[in-house]
């Protein structure tokens, strides 16, 4: 029993992770109509920017806003540079998830040579253990805990607060009734892939730090999960996303302390199924605030 | 030299049994089916435990289930069967009303997550190690290490290929192929016009399947090893640039991009001098292949071969009987 409590308590840890990057992927999705399978390597290439910063003796506190930065401004120009010139291009969904995946591969393999095969990990202190009943957390991972709360209270204001928020929930309901209600769609997408890359680098940059070490391998891995919380939750829609981390995160750990550690990902899977198989919608999908079309 | 040809031929016939079942799928039909090579690999895997002998044999190196050490040619024909029904259930699943990328990323996910368990599982089929040592077809009467051996396996794999070439042929080119061809351009229309989208995914998924687990059963039988490195989802990706090059929807587009991309590819890095740190050329081999399926679906979209525009004669004589001038059109 202790070690499902304590298994919990992993579970708040990954939940927030899971959180903070599908949250980012779905809004990806609900703005701009595109499941980018690139995701994962973006991640990866953020956590290994901050890294590099890290490496260098800064704290890894404070090379967490460089993965943002990263994160923001590769995912702006991936966009840029390949997805939009292809959509504006007329290629159907079928094909724009192709692209995707080629891209990932691209991102992957000219890491490759840059960074090493080999695993790595950040120089990082994960400060005093503390306790509660079995569950054990140290410092470092309350504070990941805090960061997802910090970024998902943001970007709850952002959606409903703000005047950008609102023209990105228009341009994700429908973006030629949006344009033509003079909203700069083409602006609202651009600053769309600049948050939610942000929230890609710093997902990145936690789940480095929250996992023993990081390679470039590691960017399918991260996939999975994010994939599976985002469409049970309803994909496009960010509240439904931050409940689908709730669940992933807390089933693959507890999974992982019954079962065994190895089949977590197969967890998230069968949920991912469940979900296609049940309620292909999500769960948040007629509700969610980026609903996507169809 | 006879080794060398032998394997690019058998290679190349696996590849073009692969891209004939993916421009059955994806040209034909529309169906991104990522987790392609997991239907390769059931059939490699079934034909692999079933001509091996029990997992006891050979010192009990390697574990794995069944070993029924069955002759020639049962385990191919059970390779094809278990690559058709393994379609039905990952069909059921990732086949129905969904929007067609989600159907797509569902089948990515497969894909990583079936690698996993297998690696996983060493009881299973070998885990992470795989397995060796399977006997090729018929071994246990001809040498399979003489060159009259490889050469007849060679010819038996190509003859195999043609025969599956052909039968796709008859199928696209049939009524059933052209209601393919609808539901791949307006699912919604061909759903009005009385076709059932779902069920021609299905029939499409099955026959597919069939085809990718004979071409892991011809490929394990050659190579006799067989593991989850040599089935991790990027190699479908390399089948799907090689549709696309080719000619997705052509079959012999499909053909000419199974020779140009997997063989070409593997045949190209042998001859270029080693350079950089070792595996800096296997990188830039994916890099390319990524640069290659955006090249082509930016430039010429339709592939080397494009498919053949189908129209339908039009109908003269009620034209010229009617409006001399309709029949331009």
């Amino acid at each position: 029993m202790s070690l499902i409590v304590a298994a919990f308590g992993f579970g708040l840890v990954s939940m927030s992770i899971i959180a903070i990057s599908a949250v980012g992927f779905t809004m990806q999705f609900g703005i701009t109509n595109m499941i980018n399978l690139a995701y994962g390597q973006v991640m990866i290439a953020s956590a290994y920017a901050a890294y590099a910063v890290n490496n260098a003796g800064v704290s890894i506190w404070l090379a967490l806003p460089v993965a943002a930065v990263f994160g923001a401004l590769f995912s702006f120009l991936l966009n840029r540079l390949v997805y939009a010139p292809f959509q504006r291009k007329g290629t159907n969904l079928i094909g724009m998830v192709i692209i995707s995946l080629a891209v990932s591969l691209v991102i992957a393999n000219v890491m490759l040579p840059i960074v090493g095969y080999y695993s790595v990990s950040y120089h990082q202190n994960p400060g005093t253990t503390y306790h509660l009943g079995s569950i054990a957390v140290t410092g470092e991972q309350l504070a990941i805990i805090g960061v997802a709360v910090v970024v998902m209270l943001a970007i709850h204001a952002l959606l409903r607060l703000t005047r950008l928020g609102k023209a990105m929930r228009a341009t994700a309901a429908n973006p030629t009734l949006a344009r033509n209600c003079g909203i700069p769609t083409a602006r609202v997408i651009d600053l769309a892939w600049l948050i939610t890359g942000a929230l890609c680098g710093i997902a990145g940059a936690v789940a480095g730090m929250n996992s023993d070490s990081f390679s470039v391998a590691s960017g399918s891995e991260f996939l999975i999960p994010i994939i599976a919380a985002s469409i049970l939750g309803g994909a496009g829609s960010p509240y439904g996303a931050m409940i689908g981390a709730v669940i992933i995160g807390e089933m693959t750990e507890i999974s992982a302390a019954i079962i065994s550690p190895e089949y977590k990902q197969v967890v998230a899977f069968a949920v991912l199924v469940l979900v296609m198989v049940l309620r292909p919608q999500g769960l948040l999908a007629k509700r969610g605030a980026l609903a996507a079309a169809g | 030299m006879t080794y060398y040809l032998t394997t690019i031929l058998v290679y190349a016939a696996v590849d073009i049994l692969a891209c004939l079942a993916i421009s059955l799928q994806f040209g034909v039909s529309g169906i991104v089916n990522f987790s392609f090579i997991i239907f390769q690999a059931a059939g490699a895997y079934t034909a692999a435990v079933l001509s091996l002998p029990r997992d006891t044999a050979n010192g009990g190196f390697q574990n794995y289930i069944l070993g029924l050490n069955l002759s020639f040619p049962l385990p191919w024909i059970a390779a094809t069967v278990v690559g058709a029904v393994i379609a039905v259930p990952i069909g059921l699943v990732a086949l129905r009303r969904l929007r067609s990328d989600y159907q797509a990323i569902a089948m990515l996910v497969l894909s990583v997550i079936a690698s996993l368990v297998v690696t996983n599982t060493p009881a299973f089929l070998g885990g992470a190690a795989g397995l060796s040592l399977v006997p090729q077809p018929l071994s246990d009467k001809f040498n399979p290490y003489s060159d009259s051996y490889q050469w007849a396996f060679t010819i038996g794999a190509l003859i195999l290929a043609v025969i599956v070439f052909f039968l796709v042929q008859r199928v696209i080119n049939s009524p059933y192929g052209r209601s393919l061809r609808a539901m791949r351009e307006n699912e919604a229309a061909a759903n009005a016009l009385g076709k059932n989208a779902v069920a021609l995914k299905m029939t499409v998924f099955i026959a597919g399947g069939a085809i990718a687990g004979l071409s892991g059963a011809i490929l394990v039988g050659f190579i006799t090893i067989w593991a989850p490195s040599t089935w991790l989802y990027p190699e479908t990706l390399i089948l799907f640039a090689a549709v696309i090059v080719g000619g997705r929807g052509n079959n012999y587009g499909a053909v000419l991009g199974a020779l140009l991309v997997p063989v070409g590819f593997e045949e190209a890095t042998r001859y270029i001098p080693p350079f950089g740190p070792p595996g800096l050329i296997p990188a830039l081999e994916w890099v390319c292949i990524g640069g290659l399926i955006l090249g082509f679906l930016w430039f010429r979209p339709r592939g080397v071969l494009p498919e053949r525009r189908r129209v339908f004669p039009p109908r003269r004589q009620v034209a010229e009987v009617g409006n001399p001038s309709a029949s331009r059109d």
